[in-house]
């Protein structure tokens, strides 16, 4: 029954979300910083996922959002600004930033739209070193020293909890019903009336929010920042391919990604120290060949992500027949 | 006009061949396709690499490298289509989408890294260079002419393939509608194989030549399809006389722009000019409107 | 001043690149009637709905609704105008569950919204008018092609227009099918809404159709109650001589 499985879920989710405050007190020091790194993906793909899988347009540039706020947080809090001021400095930055480049960028559709987005990352990593006297260039720069280990990371674990009601409530609302027609059919979803560039315009400022505020939370954490840690390959990818691992267009998708994700890590990164990204690559080509739809669509999990009432259909009629998993 | 702005242009429109080439390639795999391939940049670091191979093994002149490698990087692109490719061109238009992304990302990534392991140093340019030639008060690299006047018969030789012979115009028929050539009966898939492996092997040519000029690193792959897409777009999806113009005035842009304002600049030349273009004709400088 | 007719093609054109797929239409289309718009392939007959419905922009001349000029508006403020659609080749969102199609037409397409509350209510009465009630949770993909036809029109409906475009909306089917599906049709007309349909069956559009509009070459060779214009000679020239050249090119 949908009303049981969906207590289930968020009793799930609650729980894990309890022991992950608790785990600071679990005694593993180790494990918080990581546990810090993979909120932050988490956060990452779930803000992602918002264009890339309910609008279907596969924003790979969406670490741009990250970095854009980590450098704007930590200009701000050089400048004397309180770690909040920062932040939404850095959000209404990367909000802008979002307004300003989405109309030539919607202006591509498709692959050429992904590549494009990606190469974003790289021009305005281009840009940051550049722009010394403002960034400090290449070899980056500190902000106020303290150890911040436990608050930045209740700050996470409270912006990915959020992240996750805001995608959930984007999807079932009429503004991400829209999203999802403009994904199936963009055409047809503007001859019905749908503002489509409004939407696509909105749906892109939506997603950097999350990843701007991390992106400064990450930073405060860090007390260091230099193009290459927020505009590299690895944090350009990883939440991506949480997304896509997972499944995209749904937000139980990222959250199974992320979990799977680490647990591959875990064993793989340590057991064979090389050809990590040839691996990143490996699994990308298996994901694209058999299952693009992502794990929850695979045969095994499916009926249990639609027990758990999580198939994104109007929650109009009690039964779940050939209920949308879409 | 001060001779120096005619010596960078002179300069640009050399590198611009180079460009004109590799992106001349993506758009045939493009129009063909209808995927974008993301992997199109690791068969130009491959083709350099190659090239650098054979000159430093058996003193063979890129000239003839470039054309060495073109049915070397024929087989591999069939090979890559066959293996990656086929298997999703079925899919409806999102799936597809993402598959392919998914799997020519993928491909990149492995590629590059297998490559890196093998490959630690980055391969410097080959030194091949004739003495310069001087026209009219501008001094121009004879190396360079060469090889841009070798990129416009290649591309010549291409078109003429396209418009006259039957695989050429079973190309271009898929490009103009994939739903009517399958009516008409042309295989699809072999042609498709075919167009990709040509795309491919364009580009590893265009990686011969670009090895005398540049160094060439193993993850230089991805930045590079990225100034190709900004290329082919600037000239016009679909269009590949486009994307050869296109490559041209990149190479002037980059150049000037290294020299006004500094080599740091030159990388985020490509992406303006990207986004000046869908600001202002987004269907591209040779693209049709719609 | 004159009564206007509800909808209105002046002098239509549209060249693509060289080629005149229209060329110089005119027809109006009065309230609560039904017209038919028929011609043997490729006459142009899409293109012509594309341009109503503000997918394209015509060439020359203009497309009047209610007396006022959509043609260049955009197919969004078409739509809300209250000119809907359906396809020749169905588009239906796939992904999306069939309630989902139709909420989309209800949420975006109308000129005034519906309250929250309301929208899945309508949504499944408009269901229920087409047959499609029991499948309303269905992925639209999972439905058959007589189906996704009838979502189709759920989904144009549910935009409340006063014009319905319907684009070879019984192609495809059986007999059993068409019959059903022209049922739907009239349904539709006593509910007021006017209607447009391109379409190949004789037998539909005979005995649906009060007006027809022939086109061939993208040239309106015809225009009048059915019976007359499928007696008027140009139009059986059209037909048959479409007819020939197809047994030519396969003598040739």
């Amino acid at each position: 029954m949908n009303h049981g499985g969906k207590k289930i879920f968020y009793s799930i989710v609650l729980l894990l979300w309890a022991f992950l405050a608790a785990l600071p007190f679990l005694g593993f020091s180790y494990g918080v910083v990581w546990v810090f790194l993979l909120v932050v993906y988490f956060t990452l793909a779930l803000s992602y996922d918002i264009v890339g899988g309910y609008l279907g347009y596969m924003n790979l540039g969406h670490s741009t959002f990250f970095g854009l706020g980590a450098y704007t947080t930590a200009i701000l809090l050089n400048q004397g600004f309180n770690l909040f001021s920062a932040l939404l400095g850095a959000l209404l930055l990367a909000a802008a930033f979002a307004t300003v480049i989405s109309y030539p960028l919607f202006r591509l559709r498709g692959a050429y739209f992904a590549l494009a987005t990606f190469g974003l990352i790289s021009l305005i990593e281009v840009l940051t070193t550049n722009l010394r006297d403002l960034t400090g260039g290449s070899g980056g720069i500190s902000t106020p020293p303290g150890d911040h280990t436990l608050a930045s990371y209740y700050l996470v674990l409270a912006v990915a909890g959020v992240t996750m009601v805001l995608s959930r409530v984007v999807a079932r609302s009429k503004f991400g019903l829209a999203l999802f027609s403009i994904r199936e059919d963009e055409e047809v979803a503007k001859a019905f009336g749908v503002p489509t560039t409004l939407y696509k315009g909105l749906a892109l400022i939506i997603s950097s929010v999350p990843a701007s505020v991390v992106g400064g939370i990450y930073v405060w954490n860090m007390t260091y920042i230099s193009p290459e840690s927020v505009f590299g390959l690895e944090i350009a990818l990883s939440p991506i391919i949480m997304a896509m691992l997972g499944g995209t267009g749904i937000m139980i998708g990222p959250l199974v990604g992320a979990v799977f994700i680490t647990l591959v890590q875990e064993f793989l990164w340590t057991e064979v120290p090389y050809f990590h990204l040839a691996m990143y690559g490996t699994v990308l080509v298996l994901l694209g060949l058999f299952m693009p739809g992502g794990l929850v669509r695979t045969r095994w999990l499916k009926p249990v992500v639609q027990w758990l009432g999580l198939g994104e259909a109007v929650d109009y009629f009690e039964n779940a027949d050939a209920e949308r998993i879409s | 006009m001060s001779t120096d702005f005619i010596q960078l242009v002179v300069g640009g429109i050399l590198l611009g061949g180079i460009y004109g080439l590799a992106a001349f390639g993506l758009s045939i795999t493009f129009g063909v396709l209808n995927v974008l391939n993301l992997a199109h940049g690791e068969f130009l670091m491959l083709g350099s690499l190659l090239s650098y191979g054979l000159f430093v093994g058996l003193s063979i002149n890129p000239f003839i490298s470039a054309i060495l490698v073109i049915p070397v990087f024929m087989v591999l692109g069939v090979g890559f289509y066959l293996l990656l490719l086929k298997p999703i061109m079925d899919k409806p238009p999102h799936q597809l989408l993402v598959a392919s992304i998914l799997v020519t990302l993928g491909a990149s990534l492995f590629i590059e890294d297998v490559t890196s392991f093998f490959w630690e140093r980055p391969v410097t340019g080959i030194s091949y260079s004739l003495p310069p030639i001087e026209l009219a008060c501008v001094v121009i690299s004879s190396t360079r002419l060469l090889i841009l006047l070798f990129i416009f018969a290649l591309a010549c030789a291409m078109q003429l393939y396209l418009k006259n012979t039957f695989v050429g115009k079973s190309i271009r028929a898929i490009v103009q509608g994939r739903e009517g050539a399958k009516v008409v009966g042309i295989p699809i898939s072999r042609v498709s194989a075919l167009a990709f492996s040509i795309g491919m092997a364009l580009a590893a040519s265009a990686g011969a030549f670009y090895v005398t000029l540049f160094t060439v690193t193993p993850v230089m792959g991805i930045p590079l399809t990225i100034k190709y897409l900004c290329v082919v777009v600037l000239g016009g999806l679909g269009s590949i006389v486009g994307s050869v113009f296109g490559g041209l005035i990149l190479g002037v842009a980059e150049t000037l722009t290294a020299y006004y304002c500094g080599a740091e600049w030159s990388p985020t030349i490509a992406f303006i000019l990207l986004i000046l273009i869908l600001i202002i004709k987004p269907e591209g400088l040779f693209g049709a409107k719609k | 001043m004159a009564m206007n007719s509800l909808l209105e093609c002046r002098e239509i054109s549209k060249i693509f690149g060289g080629i005149e797929a229209l060329t110089d239409v005119n027809f109006k289309v009065e309230s609560n009637s039904i017209t038919g718009v028929i011609g043997p392939n490729g006459a142009g007959k899409t293109t012509l709905f594309n341009i109503i419905s503000g997918a394209l922009h015509p060439t020359d001349g203009a497309v009047f609704f209610r007396g006022k000029k959509i043609s260049k508006i955009g197919p969004s403020r078409v739509c809300r105008l209250g000119v809907a659609r359906t396809y020749q080749l169905v588009r239906p969102f796939s992904s999306l569950s069939a309630i989902e199609n139709v909420l989309i037409g209800l949420g975006f397409g109308r000129a005034a919204p519906m309250a929250k509350k309301d929208r899945v209510d309508e949504a499944v009465r408009i269901l229920r008018m087409v047959g499609l009630e029991e499948k309303m949770n269905h992925v639209a993909e999972s439905l058959t092609l007589v189906e996704k036809k009838h979502l189709e029109i759920a989904r144009a409906l549910a935009t409340a227009p006063e014009v319905l475009l319907l684009d070879e909306v019984v192609s495809g089917l059986n007999p059993t099918e068409v019959t059903r599906t022209m049922g739907t049709i009239q349904q539709i007309r006593e509910s007021g809404i006017t209607i447009i349909m391109i379409e190949h069956i004789l037998k539909v559009v005979m005995t649906l159709c009060e007006r027809v509009m022939v086109l061939n070459y993208g040239v309106q060779i015809a225009e009048g109650p059915p019976k007359e214009v499928v007696a008027d000679e140009a139009v059986i020239e059209a037909y048959i001589g479409r007819f020939e050249d197809a047994q030519e090119g396969f003598h040739a």
